[in-house]
């Protein structure tokens, strides 16, 4: 199999290339996800992917396609309310993982007075604020410093009679979702297709949690389905931007 | 039954697991199952590093004792892999479904339980290697394993790379060997009657089989001949099978 020659194979344990790894006069190198730095200056991959490097911002890191979520600090996810204790929700973020806990007070607006009443089972959008390995991740549904929700909050369809669920996606997946340009960067383009014209102008909303999972909400169920079974199957299949279209088009004629 | 098929992968056969590979190569196919870093029990926790479970399931019946000293091997082996100090209190649980193993034209096998030797731990260390590079485990080095049968023959002693089970009924003794990507000498398990220039000598050759790297001139990968008759090139077998997953993992890059 042929890689580009921009970006190379390398399994766990490989010696970099040192012509690879990017210099830069002002920033010191980071290294991203994948890799692991031994003193004083062996860089070894500890997954298998491939390597990318961004000259800019001199930052160096393996691109991989995973299942199980690794709790990292400023991820986007979307948690499951298992149960709730004296001052703190725990929530699940993965199944068969420790639970992460979500402080009551950290929602927009709450005090000791004023807290959001969340059953178990429901979902919320939020943060991870703190994910150490020898503690359980920390959630938060605030931003610390403006104190402002940014959107994050209990899942609840905003039309107030839709109805929302969770559809699980590869980790790579939901990664390319919530690329800031997911059409051009990530090669997606399944949602605004389903909202454009080639699904008729579907009505939804979503929510994409790094952890692999994706809320749909919609006021009609039907919709709910095929924008979940969508975003599933361009996963699964691995479609390019015209497959998508093609699976569109499939969907909602099925649908009529 | 021959034993000197090319082997054959898949890597994420099972869309419910974290990681899953099945490897098939001298009569024996073997599917792996890779869920972690999971929850682990509490009588398995470990305060500073991750639990690795190793679970062998035979064919037919129920796994034994012999099954049980396979696992203990796999599991202290592939925990040297592992980046287990990354995942404290953590689980990582592989499970091998063995699925065929290579038939004994000699002695009527079929269906009989718990007779899992030596033959089969190269299968079952590559399978869960490669179900541990589909599950994208953290690891230090990536590893390959072989076994090494010394056969009386003709009153000589004769060296057998993945032998068949009737070579393996008549060894006087097996040799199972695995190495890291960086050529050290992970797992050594031997069994039977041997010398120690014996065993030096199988070391020997298992490191060649393992640690072979394909000799590369200009681009053209050059096979010589007195290689092939060593088995396959299991280092670069496994390259290019997880590279091939790879990329198509990241199609749209």
């Amino acid at each position: 199999m042929t890689t580009t020659t921009g970006r190379p194979f390398v399994l766990p344990g490989e010696t970099v290339d040192p012509s690879l790894v990017p210099t830069h006069k002002k920033h010191p190198l980071r290294l991203g996800p994948g890799l692991r730095h031994i003193p004083p200056s062996d860089i070894i991959p500890t997954v298998a992917g491939q390597l990318v490097t961004n000259p800019v911002k001199n930052s160096i890191w393996v691109e991989y396609n995973s299942q199980r979520y690794i709790p990292q600090p400023g991820d986007l996810v979307i948690a499951q309310i298992v149960r709730s204790t004296q001052d703190a929700y725990l929530a699940s973020l993965s199944p068969y993982t420790a639970s992460a806990t979500l402080p009551q007070l950290s929602f927009e607006g709450a005090t000791k007075k004023t807290r959001p009443m969340l059953s178990p089972g429901s979902l919320v959008y939020a943060r991870v604020s703190l994910a150490n390995k020898h503690m359980d991740p920390e959630l938060e549904c605030v931003s610390s410093a403006t104190g402002k929700s940014d959107g994050l909050g209990p899942l609840t369809a905003t039309a107030g009679t839709g109805t929302g669920t969770v559809f699980d996606v590869s980790l790579g997946f939901a990664r390319r979702l919530l690329m800031a340009r997911s059409r051009e960067e990530g090669r997606v383009a399944v949602l605004e297709m389903l909202g454009g014209e080639e699904g008729g102008g579907l009505a939804f909303e979503t929510a994409v949690g790094r952890n692999g999972k994706v809320w749909v909400g919609s006021e009609s169920v039907k919709t709910v389905i095929i924008v979940g079974r969508a975003l599933q199957e361009t996963d699964r299949g691995g479609l390019g931007i015209e497959e998508q279209r093609r699976l569109v088009k499939r969907l909602i004629r099925e649908m009529r | 039954m021959t034993a000197t098929t090319a082997p054959e992968a898949a890597l994420g056969v099972l869309p419910r697991a974290d990681g899953s590979a099945r490897y098939s190569h001298a009569g024996y196919t073997v599917t792996a199952s890779v869920n972690g870093p999971i929850e682990a029990q509490r009588r398995d926790e470990h305060p500073y590093e991750a639990h690795v479970d190793v679970i062998v399931r035979p064919a037919a019946g129920v796994g034994g004792t012999r099954e049980r000293h396979l696992e203990s091997l796999l599991q202290s082996s592939l925990s040297q892999l592992i980046l287990v100090k990354n995942f404290p209190r953590c689980l990582i649980q592989i499970v091998l479904q063995i699925e065929d193993s290579p038939e004994n034209d000699y002695a009527n096998t079929k269906l009989v339980q718990a007779s899992l030797n030596f033959g089969i731990m190269p299968a079952l260390f590559q399978t869960s290697v490669l179900a541990l590079l589909s599950a994208a485990v953290p690891m230090r080095a990536t590893a390959t394993a072989t076994a090494v049968a010394i056969v009386l023959q003709d009153g000589t002693r004769k060296k057998v790379i993945d032998p068949s089970p009737r070579e393996i009924e008549a060894a006087k003794s097996v040799h199972v060997l695995a190495f890291t990507s960086r050529d050290e000498l992970l797992l050594a398990e031997s069994e039977g009657d041997f010398t120690v220039r014996e065993w030096d000598e199988v070391c020997e050759i298992a490191e060649r089989v393992c640690c072979r790297s394909t000799v590369t001139k200009e681009g053209i990968e050059m096979m010589l001949d007195d290689e092939v008759a060593d088995g396959p090139d299991t280092r670069h077998f496994l390259r290019s099978a997880v590279e091939d997953k790879v990329a198509a993992d990241l199609h749209w890059k």
